[in-house]
């Protein structure tokens, strides 16, 4: 039976070195890549002649902007519109990755806990310098809750500073686990078909079907939980509380 | 929100706190050398954070509000412009 994992697997596509530092490109590289050439093509394509009453490839590019767009205005705010290019980009980015991860022979780059990491610590990195920036040390009273007598404090403020470093963790997890929890049961399933022959086969073949659409479905709502709750630390950051 | 989506949301607040703290612990003991007590007292805090967030998603300050309503801004009002590029905003508030 073929191994399930093995589409996780990392190959080296085109070896570059700086020195000591390995920088090829990798298969997982080369997916982002045709995953941002994919956005931009989408965008631009859909926006090439701009019509009142929109067509088809038109209405889509306009839905995915006003959908973004009325995300970071309830849950963000007015404040919230001068990030609205990061958060669109980043949500179009692990859209379309997911997307295009569940293509056959194609490679899902944020089925690696490498790379949401990597995007999660960046949200939440840069969220904190907003929210330093904007407050200055009053940010720091954003770890002490409002109404909490002073004796609780030396118990309270670790819990809270915990709970606020566990959101990279969180929000890398939810993604990676889902991406690659997904894909790995269509793999499991669909090493079955084969070995079970004509008769037996169809079962997890029927599973399969089922398993796939689930996974577009699994594609769209993680990127749609990893944008919301960028925008939910982001309206954080800006007004405490 | 599919009531699978909301569990697995739990279950990784749960575990993603306390991950932190161990880390957290394991760390200053290594640093200091004071195996384990910061290991003991980090894991608490963990612990006791992991159930503040997991409460937390439960009672709808995160996911669950994103669904419909607009974030609670604490009084403050927010002066709407029009200029704003969510498109006709008339079905928002």
């Amino acid at each position: 039976m073929a191994n399930p994992l093995h589409q996780f697997e990392i190959q080296v596509v085109a070896p570059i070195h700086f020195g000591d530092v390995n920088a090829s490109l990798t298969n997982s590289g080369v997916f982002m890549l045709i995953t941002v050439a994919a956005v931009t093509l989408f965008l631009m394509f859909g926006m090439r002649n701009r019509r009142l009453v929109p067509g088809r490839w038109q209405s889509m590019a306009e839905l995915s902007y006003e959908f973004i767009a009325g995300m970071v205005r309830d849950n963000v705010g007015n404040e919230g519109r001068r990030y609205f290019p990061f958060i669109f980009s980043l949500f179009m980015f692990i859209l379309f990755g997911n997307l295009i991860g569940l293509v056959p022979y194609s490679f899902t780059f944020t089925s690696h806990i490498i790379v949401t990491f990597a995007m999660a610590m960046f949200v939440f990195l840069g969220v904190t310098v907003i929210g330093i920036v904007r407050h200055r040390l009053k940010f720091f009273s954003y770890f002490l809750p409002k109404g909490v007598p002073l004796v609780m404090a030396p118990l309270l403020i670790p819990i809270e500073i915990m709970s606020y470093l566990s959101r990279p963790i969180s929000l890398s997890i939810r993604l990676f686990a889902n991406m690659m929890a997904g894909h790995t049961m269509m793999k499991v399933f669909a090493g079955f078909v084969v070995p079970l022959g004509i008769l037996g086969g169809w079962a997890p073949l029927s599973i399969d079907v089922a398993l796939t659409a689930f996974e577009f479905l699994v594609a769209f709502l993680q990127a749609y939980v990893f944008t919301i709750l960028t925008c939910i630390y982001l309206h954080d950051a800006i007004h405490l509380h | 929100m599919s009531g699978f989506g909301v569990a697995f949301r739990i279950g990784v607040e749960l575990v993603a706190a306390l991950v932190v703290g161990v880390g957290a612990g394991l760390l200053l003991d290594r640093w200091l050398g004071t195996t384990p007590w910061f290991l003991i007292v980090f894991f608490f805090l963990g612990a006791a954070a992991g159930v503040l967030n997991v409460y937390r998603a439960a009672s709808g300050i995160g996911l669950a509000e994103a669904e419909g309503a607009p974030a609670p801004s604490d009084g403050e009002p927010e002066e709407q412009d029009d200029d704003w590029p969510g498109g006709t905003g008339s079905d928002r508030p």
